[in-house]
């Protein structure tokens, strides 16, 4: 069973250091991108598949968190808070990609915002994770997600990999437990109908 | 999306989101039911294989970059916020002076207006002067003031006012900026290369006060 809690770093918790960044503490901001990038990250390359575009949108994400800082009272984790973040983050970037591909826009780049001075943004290769590489199981896994719909796609990722409870992926979703239950069930089975071969083949 | 209840509960044994009765009863049909059970171990099986194959925690490239980005981008955010603060509070004492007749209603003095810039959300976001107060030592005068959004501006209208004679010189400033000084409580309008024009400010009886600086020395 996937656990749905934050990192146990046995460090300073969440809430402190949330509460600090609100009074404008940068560095205690600061911990909190290095405690939840990897799973930010995650979360952006497991949903567009692209490691450049992966990357600014969690660091998009962390900054649209520090912008709404203000507005976080504490009802939800802060993890669960920066996933609905990080789920809108994406989806207006899905939004705009679609627009792209239907030919709205001629501009195929994606916005950066970048800061003054910077040279470049280090760019990685938009190759599959290396991990997924060396097993062709996990790169059928993520071939078979990939071809779900991005709801489908997230609700699988959030409760199977990030391990959130239902109510979690509601409100990182802002949809109604029962269609985060309904979309588990659907997108289940389209992954089971996409790995049917892939589990005969391991059987 | 609609989805059979039965569905749900099979979804929700999977996840570990029922309770022990619930649990117990769903467990008495998987027992009874070999077609669900089936069900209920491959798609057990498919969640075992996803969590297995596809990482919780992704490594960064370039972390310490991402970091920095982030931490660049945040004081860039400040830094334009308080010069954006900065403007609207300048921008709507000139308006205020800005206004000719007001320059006119300020050479007969007949009436003061206390308008205090205050940095709540609300004069920020409409960028104009709010007026909280008004006082007339001439009695026959009103003054009115409101904000005016369409405009983006702020409105004052002086009622009762005398006429003045066709040969009454108008006296108007050109104001090029402003400088606040809040230990003072005073902001003093400045000319075009920089010189002081005007201070307002209030007096020890908590009275609006304009001091013309132009027409001194």
């Amino acid at each position: 069973m996937p656990e749905s809690s934050a990192p146990d770093t046995g460090e300073v918790p969440d809430l402190d250091l949330v509460r600090r960044s609100q009074d404008g503490d940068t560095r205690a901001f600061d911990v909190l991108v290095t405690r939840y990038r990897g799973r930010v990250y995650a979360m952006t390359y497991q949903m567009i598949q692209n490691e450049t575009e992966a990357w600014d949108l969690a660091q998009e994400a962390f900054i649209k968190a520090w912008k709404a800082l203000p507005k976080f009272k504490g009802d939800s984790a802060f993890y669960t808070w920066l996933y609905r973040i990080t789920h809108n983050v994406t989806y207006d970037w899905l939004r705009k990609k679609k627009i792209r591909s239907d030919g709205e826009f001629d501009d195929s780049r994606t916005e950066h915002q970048v800061a003054a001075g910077a040279l470049a943004v280090p760019r990685g290769d938009a190759a599959p994770d290396a991990a997924l590489r060396n097993s062709e199981l996990g790169a059928q896994i993520a071939a078979a997600i990939d071809q779900l719909s991005d709801d489908h796609k997230e609700v699988v990722l959030l409760r199977e990999v990030q391990g959130l409870s239902y109510e979690e992926i509601a409100e990182s979703m802002e949809c109604s437990m029962g269609t985060v239950m309904s979309r588990l069930f659907y997108a289940r089975k389209k992954l089971q109908e996409l790995l049917k071969d892939t589990y005969e083949n391991a059987a | 999306m609609k989805t059979p209840p039965e569905d749900h509960d099979l979804i929700r044994w999977l996840d570990g989101e029922m309770n022990d009765a619930e649990r117990a009863a769903f467990e008495t049909r998987l027992n009874a039911d070999s077609q669900l059970k089936a069900e209920a171990e491959s798609m057990q099986k498919l969640g075992e294989r996803l969590r297995s194959s596809l990482p919780k925690d992704r490594p960064m490239p370039h972390a310490d970059f991402f970091n920095s980005q982030i931490q660049v981008r945040i004081a860039q955010m400040e830094l334009d916020e308080e010069r954006s603060s900065a403007r609207a509070s300048s921008a709507s004492w000139t308006e205020w002076f800005r206004l000719p007749w007001l320059a006119a209603a300020a050479a007969v003095v007949v009436a003061m207006v206390a308008i205090v810039s205050r940095p709540d959300s609300r004069v920020a976001a409409s960028d104009v002067t709010q007026v909280l107060s008004t006082y007339a030592p001439n009695p026959d005068v009103v003054v009115r003031g409101y904000e005016d959004a369409d405009a983006h501006a702020t409105v004052l209208m002086l009622d009762g006012l005398p006429d003045l004679p066709a040969d009454q010189k108008i006296v108007g400033y050109d104001v090029h900026g402003s400088r606040a000084d809040k230990a003072m409580a005073s902001v003093t309008l400045l000319g075009s290369d920089g010189q002081p024009l005007v201070v307002l400010a209030k007096d020890s009886r908590d009275q609006p006060r304009v001091w013309d600086l132009t027409t001194r020395g």
